[in-house]
């Protein structure tokens, strides 16, 4: 599964440490999820699409092996 | 919520500490030192009652946790438990062949390999999910 957690913070200009802060999870964390190391539950991933302003769809997309 | 996590993670940790405090000196004390059996009975549930504590506030900083870290203690637990076991297992078939040294894996020994496999698998699975 890929993800464009990176692509919607640069649009926002904020770090993980700024994201992690919202959605109420650790920097390290956020970190795991962006670059693919853990997939979120769908309550993490709702909640980063809201904060985002976007759908969860826009910010995680299945790849063919999944 | 932030500040709950704060906390939780304190409360494990300080509880750890006071096990360890009470653990050893009772180690210590049943080994070096003769008491009668009911003393020598309070003595060794003192660690206890103090580990048990520890476990609570385990089990409560974990409940806080964030899904990343729950998985990082899951996965570690998965493998200490399973490393532990096959320990006992590889134990107790050595003893039937009558191979054994107590001096190297008696139950203190164990339960030194119990919390050192804990902290491998704690190590695995920080590096698996980069944490």
């Amino acid at each position: 599964m890929k993800n464009t957690i990176k692509v919607e913070r640069a649009k926002k200009n904020w770090t993980q440490e700024d994201l992690a802060r919202q959605i109420g999870i650790s920097r390290q964390s956020i970190n795991s999820i962006e670059t693919g190391k853990f997939i979120p539950s769908t309550v993490l991933a709702l909640k980063m699409a809201e904060v985002f302003g976007v759908t969860v769809e826009s910010i995680f997309q299945l790849e063919k092996q999944d | 919520m932030e500040q709950s996590k704060k906390i939780a993670n304190r409360n494990s940790i300080i509880f750890a500490l006071i096990y360890g405090a009470t653990y050893l000196p009772a180690v210590w004390l049943l080994k070096h030192r003769v008491f009668g059996q009911p003393i020598s009975i309070i003595i060794a549930i003192v660690p206890i009652i103090a580990f048990s504590i520890f476990i609570l506030k385990l089990i409560k900083a974990f409940s806080v946790m964030d899904e990343v870290k729950q998985r990082v203690q899951l996965e570690a637990v998965v493998i200490g438990f399973s490393l532990t076991a096959m320990l006992v297992m590889i134990l107790f078939l050595l003893s039937l062949c009558d191979i054994s040294n107590p001096g190297w894996f008696g139950y203190a020994n164990l339960l030194g390999y119990c919390w050192l496999f804990y902290f491998v698998g704690w190590f695995i699975s920080k590096k698996k999910y980069g944490i």
